[in-house]
C-alpha cells in the first residue's frame, strides 16, 4: 500500500515533468526534436566535437568517474549478462561515485537496433550501447555516436587489437565502435543425417552446386521430419539474407557488392548466378517458411541442433548453442566448412567486426561510458565470453585465456578467419541489405526469375541510394 | 439523425434477445441440421479461445488446442516473475483508468456545448467530427511518431494519456451531443433562475441524466485506452513504462532464441490482457455492444 | 430576438466556446497535427539514421514521383484491395448477412442455442486485435497449429497456410474477428420486420427463397450499403493483425497499405517516403469517407 502511495506521487510529479517539456517543446519545436542536427553537418568527426567530450583525458584515470552510466544492450542467449554484470561491478568498485544501470533487453537485434534508433532520433537513449559494427557508417553519419580516438589513445589495452580489427571499426579516419569478437561463418551440416542419405561421412562440397546436390539427396532419401536446407531469405531473414546466405554466394559466384569505383552492383551474371541459385533452393529443399517466420533463424538453428535440418550456412556463434545443449552430440554430429565456390577455387568465409560497443554522442556521462567499455573489454573478460559465445577474440590476449584456449573450435574459428572476406564498410549497406532483401524473398516465393529479379535489383538500389551510386554488369 | 444513430437502434435492437415465438414444433431433420450449422459456426469462433485457454493453464503448452496435459499456473507466474507484469499491471491501469477520466470530462463538456451551441453552421461542425472518426490510426503511425517526438511526448505517461484520448475523441463527441440533445433545456434555464453557475447546473442537472451516455464513454474510452497498442509501440520504448499491449506484443516477437515458443507464457499474458476488457464488456453488454457498434474502429 | 437576448445567447456561446476548448486542443493536436506534419514530412527526406537523419533535407514532390514509380506500391495497393474484398465484403460483411439471418430463423423457430453462436462471434469480435492476430497464428502453426492437428486427423497433409496461401490466412482471420459488426447490425434490422409480411407471403405460397428475395431483402438494402462502406473503412486501416501474422510476406504477398509505411519509416528508416505514404493513404481514407458520410446524410 505504502508503495502504491509513494509510485502514484512520483508518477504524478513526473507528468508534472513532462508536461513543462512538451509545453516547452511546442513553444521552440525544434530545440527538443533535433538537439545536435547543426552540428552534425558532412562531418560527423567534426559534428560530433559540438558538446565538448565531458572529461575525455581531463579527468583522472580511475576513481573520478561519477554519476550513472545507462548501458543497454541486446541479449537472447543469455550468456552475456554476468559479464555485463561484472563489468559494472568493476567500474563501481573503482569509482565510488558512480552507479551502472543495465537496460538488458531479451530482443533480436533488429527489433533492438529500430528501438535504439526510434531513440537516439528523440535525443533519449543510453549512454552505452551494444549493436552491429556494420551499423559504423550510418549511426555516424547521423551523430548519433561519439568517436573513440582520444579515448584509445590514452589505452594501453588497444595496442593488443590487431591492425586489421582496428580498420574495421574506423570509418572517415575515426574510431567509432570497441569490438569483443568477429564475426565469421561457416557452412554446417549434420553428419548423420547426410550419411543416411548416402553422402560419405566427412563430406566436403567440391563447389557451391555440392550444397544443392546434397541437399537433393537428403530429399529424396526423404527422412521423415528432416528438412534438407535452409537458405535465409526476404526480409523476415533479416541482415541474415545478406551476411549469410546472398553475400557468400555472390563472391562464391565470382561477384562483388561494390565495383573499384565504389559503386553498388546490381545485375550482373553472378547475381544472375546467385538468384538461380534462390530459384533452386526454394525448389522444395528450403522451407518457405524461411520468408514468414518471425525470426525464421531460430527454428533453424534449433533444427540443425537436433537433425532435423541437414545443411545451414550461419555464423560461427551459432555453434555455441547446440555445444551448450549437448556436447558431445554436436561434436560428433555437427561438421563446419567453408564456403565453397562455384569452380572449387579456395573455400572462404563472410568475416565482419561483429557487436560493438558504442558511446552515444548525447551521453551525459561519456567518460563514466568509456570506463564500462573497458571494463567490459578485459583480456579476461573478452576471452571467457567468446569461449562460450563462439567468435574469434578481438584482442589478441585474450586468446591466452585458458577458457577459450581449451576449445578446438574456438582455435578453427580463429583460423579459419584468415580466409574471411569482409563486407566493406559503407553506411549505404543496410540500404543494399534491403535491396537483397527484397529481391531474394520475391526469387525465392516464385514471383520473379533470376533474370527479372536481378533487374529489380538494379532499379531497387537505384532507388535507394541513388542511380549514380549504383552500376550494373553484363 | 444521420444513418449511423439508425444503426445504434439496431444494435439495441440485435442485443435485445430474441422474440421467442416458437410456433409449429421444428421437425427432428430441421432440428439436427441447424444445430449442426451452429456446430460448425460456433466452433470457428471459439477453438481459438479454447486453445487460449488450454495453452496457459498447460506447463507443456503447444500451438493445437487439447486439454492441458501438465495443468499448471506457472505461466501466470512466470509473467510476474520474469516479466515485470505488476509494474506493466500498473503502468496500464494507470493510463487507462488516467485517459477514461480525462475523455470523460472532455466530451461530457465539448458534447453538451455543442448540444447547445448556437451555430448557423452547427452541422457541419458534427460532420467534421464524423469524419476525423474515419482516420485510421494506422495511417498516423508514422506522423504521430515524429510529432511525439518533437512535443517530447514520447516515453512518458502524458503522451500515451492524451493520444489514447484522442483517439475515441470525435466518435465520443458525436455520442453525447446525442444524448444532451435529448435533454430538455428547460431544466437547466430553470436552475440558472434559480441562481445556479452555468457549471454548476450543468453538473448537478443536465450530467446525471447523461448518465448511460457518460458510462458508455468511460467504458469505450477504458477499454480504447486498455487494448490499444500501435501507439504504445511507437510512443514507448523504455522499460519501466511499459503497458500490457506492449509487454504482450513483445514477447510475441521476441520468442525463441534457443528456446521454444513459450506459447503458454504468452497465452496467460493474453488471458490477464483479455479479462478486464471482457469484464467491462459483459458487464455492460448492451452499452458496450451499441457504442462499439459505431465506433468504425473496433479495438 | 431582443438586442438583449442576443447578447445573452452569444455570452453562452462563448461559455459553450470554453466548454469545446480542450476537446478541439486534442482533436488538432492528435488528428489534425498528424496529417499536418506527415505533408510537411512527406516534403523532406528524413530517415532514422545516416547522414539524412541528422540533416534532412526539402526534397520537393521527389517522395511522390519515387512512390508512383515504385513497382512495390502498385502491389500494395492491389493487396489491400484484395484484403478488404475478401475480408470485409465477402467474408464479414456475406457472412455476418447469412448469419444473421440464421439466427433470426433460429430464433423465431424458437432454437435456444443460438444463443451460443451469437455470444461466440461477439467474443471474437470484442477481443483486441493484436489478441486475434496470437490466437490465429497459433491456428496457422505449421508444425503444432490446430488447423493442421485436425487436418492430421482427417489424414489430410500439413497446409503451409501463412506460406503458400498467406493472404488466404489473413482474411479468414479478419473475418474471424470482424462478423459479429455485421451480425448485429443485420440481426436489428431483421427484427424491424413485421411478421405479418412473412405471413402473407407464406399464406400466397411463395418459397422462402422467394420470400427473401422479395421481402427481406428489400427492407435490408438500406442499411446494407452503409454497413459495406463501414466495413471497408475499418479494414482498409488494418495493421496489428497482419503485422502479427505475416508481417506482409512471404515476399509483399500480404503488404498493404498501413503496414508498407510502416516498414519503410521504421523498418527500412526512411521517415520522409514513410510519410508520403502515409498521406497518400490518409487521402485515400478521407475519399471514403466523405462518399459514406454524405451517403448517410442522404439517407437521414
Amino acid at each position: 500500500m505504502d508503495d502504491l502511495v509513494r509510485t502514484s506521487i512520483t508518477r504524478r510529479r513526473f507528468l508534472q515533468l513532462t508536461a513543462v517539456t512538451a509545453v516547452a517543446a511546442a513553444c521552440n519545436p525544434t530545440a527538443v526534436g533535433s538537439p545536435s542536427a547543426p552540428a552534425g553537418g558532412s562531418s560527423p568527426a567534426a559534428g560530433s566535437g559540438g558538446p565538448a567530450p565531458s572529461g575525455a583525458g581531463s579527468a583522472p584515470s580511475g576513481g573520478g568517474v561519477t554519476g550513472t552510466i545507462n548501458v543497454s544492450y541486446p541479449d537472447e542467449a543469455g550468456l552475456k549478462p554476468k559479464y555485463v554484470e561484472q563489468a559494472a561491478a568493476a567500474v563501481k568498485a573503482a569509482n565510488s561515485g558512480a552507479d551502472v544501470k543495465i537496460d538488458l533487453q531479451k530482443v533480436g537485434d533488429d527489433d533492438y537496433y529500430t528501438k535504439l534508433l526510434l531513440a537516439l532520433d528523440s535525443g533519449t537513449g543510453p549512454d552505452v550501447f551494444h549493436v552491429g559494427g556494420s551499423s559504423i557508417g550510418e549511426l555516424a553519419e547521423a551523430s548519433y555516436i561519439e568517436p573513440l580516438d582520444e579515448y584509445v589513445k590514452n589505452w594501453p589495452d588497444w595496442s593488443q587489437y590487431p591492425d586489421a580489427v582496428k580498420s574495421g571499426v574506423t570509418y572517415k579516419g575515426s574510431v567509432w565502435a570497441i569490438p569483443y569478437g568477429l564475426d565469421m561463418r561457416w557452412l554446417y551440416y549434420r553428419n548423420d543425417v547426410l550419411q543416411k542419405a548416402g553422402l560419405p561421412s566427412d563430406w566436403q562440397p567440391a563447389n557451391v552446386q555440392g550444397i544443392l546436390d546434397a541437399a537433393n539427396a537428403v530429399k529424396t532419401a526423404k527422412e521423415p521430419n528432416v528438412l534438407p536446407y535452409a537458405l535465409y531469405a526476404g526480409p523476415a531473414g533479416s541482415s541474415g539474407t545478406a551476411d549469410h546466405a546472398f553475400v557468400p554466394l555472390l563472391w562464391a559466384y565470382g561477384g562483388e557488392l561494390q565495383d573499384s569505383s565504389g559503386k553498388w552492383i546490381g545485375d550482373s551474371p553472378a547475381t544472375r548466378k546467385v538468384l538461380a541459385y534462390y530459384q533452386k533452393a526454394y525448389d522444395g529443399l528450403s522451407p518457405q517458411e524461411i520468408l514468414t517466420a518471425v525470426k525464421p533463424w531460430t527454428a533453424m538453428r534449433e533444427k540443425l541442433g537436433k537433425g532435423e535440418l541437414a545443411l545451414l550456412f550461419e555464423g560461427g556463434w551459432v555453434y555455441g548453442g547446440w555445444a551448450s545443449n549437448d556436447k558431445a552430440g554436436t561434436e560428433q554430429n555437427v561438421r563446419y566448412v567453408l564456403h565453397p565456390t562455384e569452380t572449387g577455387g579456395p573455400s572462404f568465409t563472410i568475416g565482419g567486426p561483429g557487436t560493438c560497443w558504442y558511446i552515444s554522442s548525447r551521453s551525459a556521462n561519456k567518460q563514466g561510458a568509456w570506463e564500462f567499455i573497458k571494463a567490459m573489454n578485459t583480456a579476461e573478460i573478452v576471452g571467457k565470453l567468446n569461449a562460450e559465445d563462439p567468435h574469434p577474440v578481438a584482442r589478441k590476449d585474450a586468446a591466452d585465456i585458458p577458457e577459450f584456449k581449451a576449445s578446438k573450435y574456438n582455435l578453427d574459428a580463429t583460423a579459419a578467419l584468415e580466409k574471411a572476406k569482409f563486407v566493406p564498410p559503407d553506411p549505404g549497406y543496410s540500404k543494399v541489405i534491403e535491396a537483397i532483401q527484397k529481391v531474394t524473398a520475391s526469387v525465392a516465393a516464385g514471383e520473379l526469375s533470376p533474370d527479372d529479379g536481378a533487374k529489380r535489383y538494379t532499379d531497387d538500389l537505384s532507388q535507394a541510394l541513388g542511380a549514380d551510386k549504383v552500376t550494373s554488369q553484363s | 439523425m444521420t444513418a449511423v444513430a439508425t444503426r445504434e437502434a439496431l444494435a439495441a435492437r440485435a442485443d435485445e434477445g430474441p422474440p421467442m415465438r416458437a410456433k409449429a414444433k421444428a421437425g427432428p431433420v430441421e432440428w439436427i441440421l441447424v444445430h449442426l450449422v451452429f456446430v460448425v459456426i460456433s466452433a470457428f469462433f471459439l477453438v481459438p479461445f479454447l486453445w487460449l485457454l488450454s495453452a496457459a493453464f498447460d506447463a507443456k503448452a503447444n500451438a493445437y488446442v487439447g486439454i492441458p496435459t501438465h495443468p499448471t499456473l506457472d505461466n501466470f507466474v512466470k509473467i510476474f516473475a520474469d516479466y515485470d507484469f505488476g509494474r506493466v499491471l500498473a503502468n496500464s491501469l494507470f493510463v487507462a483508468i488516467a485517459t477514461m477520466i480525462l475523455v470523460v470530462f472532455t466530451v461530457a463538456l465539448a458534447g453538451y456545448s455543442l448540444s447547445r451551441i448556437e451555430l448557423r453552421r452547427k452541422d457541419w461542425i458534427t460532420y467534421a467530427v464524423l469524419l476525423l472518426q474515419t482516420m485510421p490510426i494506422s495511417a498516423t503511425m508514422v506522423p504521430i511518431y515524429g510529432l511525439a517526438r518533437q512535443l517530447g511526448l514520447r516515453n512518458s505517461y502524458l503522451g500515451l494519456i492524451l493520444i489514447h484520448a484522442a483517439i475515441e475523441l470525435p466518435f465520443l463527441i458525436w455520442l453525447m451531443k446525442g444524448f444532451f440533445d435529448s435533454i430538455p433545456r428547460h431544466l437547466e434555464e430553470a436552475a440558472w433562475l434559480d441562481g445556479r453557475s452555468r457549471f454548476r447546473a450543468l453538473v448537478e442537472i443536465v450530467l446525471p441524466l447523461a448518465r448511460p451516455g457518460l458510462g458508455i464513454a468511460a467504458g469505450l474510452a477504458f477499454l480504447s485506452a486498455w487494448a490499444e497498442v500501435l501507439m504504445v509501440v511507437i510512443l514507448i520504448d523504455q522499460d519501466n513504462l511499459k503497458t500490457v499491449p506492449l509487454a504482450f506484443y513483445q514477447a510475441m516477437r521476441t520468442q525463441g532464441g534457443y528456446t521454444e515458443v513459450q506459447y503458454g507464457v504468452i497465452a496467460a499474458m493474453a488471458i490477464i490482457y483479455l479479462l478486464p476488457v471482457m469484464l467491462v464488456f459483459f458487464t455492460a453488454r448492451r452499452l458496450m455492444v451499441s457504442g462499439l457498434m459505431n465506433s468504425t474502429r473496433g479495438l | 430576438m431582443t438586442a438583449s437576448a442576443r447578447r445573452r445567447a452569444i455570452g453562452r456561446n462563448r461559455l459553450y466556446l470554453a466548454g469545446l476548448s480542450p476537446a478541439v486542443f486534442l482533436l488538432a493536436l492528435f488528428f489534425v497535427g498528424p496529417a499536418v506534419w506527415a505533408l510537411i514530412s512527406s516534403l523532406t527526406n528524413r530517415a532514422l539514421v545516416g547522414i539524412d537523419a541528422a540533416n534532412p533535407r526539402f526534397v520537393g514532390l521527389d517522395n511522390y514521383a519515387r512512390l508512383l514509380s515504385d513497382p512495390e506500391f502498385g502491389r500494395v495497393i492491389l493487396n489491400s484491395v484484395i484484403f478488404v474484398i475478401g475480408s470485409a465484403i465477402i467474408g464479414q460483411f456475406v457472412l455476418g448477412l447469412l448469419l444473421a439471418l440464421l439466427l433470426d430463423y433460429a430464433q423465431r423457430r424458437g432454437f435456444v442455442a443460438s444463443g451460443v453462436v451469437y455470444g461466440s462471434a461477439l467474443l471474437a469480435w470484442v477481443n483486441p486485435t493484436i489478441i486475434a492476430g496470437f490466437l490465429w497464428v497459433a491456428m496457422f502453426d505449421f508444425y503444432n497449429g490446430s488447423l493442421n492437428a485436425g487436418l492430421g486427423v482427417v489424414g489430410a497433409g500439413p497446409v503451409n497456410w501463412l506460406g503458400q496461401g498467406p493472404m488466404l490466412a489473413i482474411i479468414i482471420a479478419n473475418t474471424w474477428r470482424g462478423t459479429a459488426f455485421t451480425m448485429l447490425i443485420f440481426l436489428g434490422a431483421l427484427r424491424t420486420i413485421p411478421t405479418d409480411i412473412y405471413e402473407a407471403a407464406r399464406v400466397d405460397g411463395a418459397s422462402p427463397f422467394r420470400r427473401f428475395w422479395d421481402h427481406t431483402l428489400p427492407l435490408l438494402r438500406p442499411i446494407a450499403s452503409l454497413t459495406l462502406l463501414s466495413v471497408t473503412i475499418a479494414t482498409f486501416g488494418t495493421f496489428i493483425l497482419i503485422q502479427t501474422l505475416t508481417n506482409g510476406g512471404p515476399a509483399l504477398q500480404t503488404e498493404v497499405i498501413a503496414l508498407y509505411a510502416y516498414h519503410e519509416a521504421f523498418q527500412n528508416h526512411a521517415v520522409g517516403y514513410g510519410s508520403t505514404i502515409a498521406v497518400v493513404m490518409l487521402a485515400l481514407n478521407l475519399a471514403f469517407a466523405v462518399v459514406f458520410l454524405r451517403w448517410s446524410r442522404a439517407r437521414a
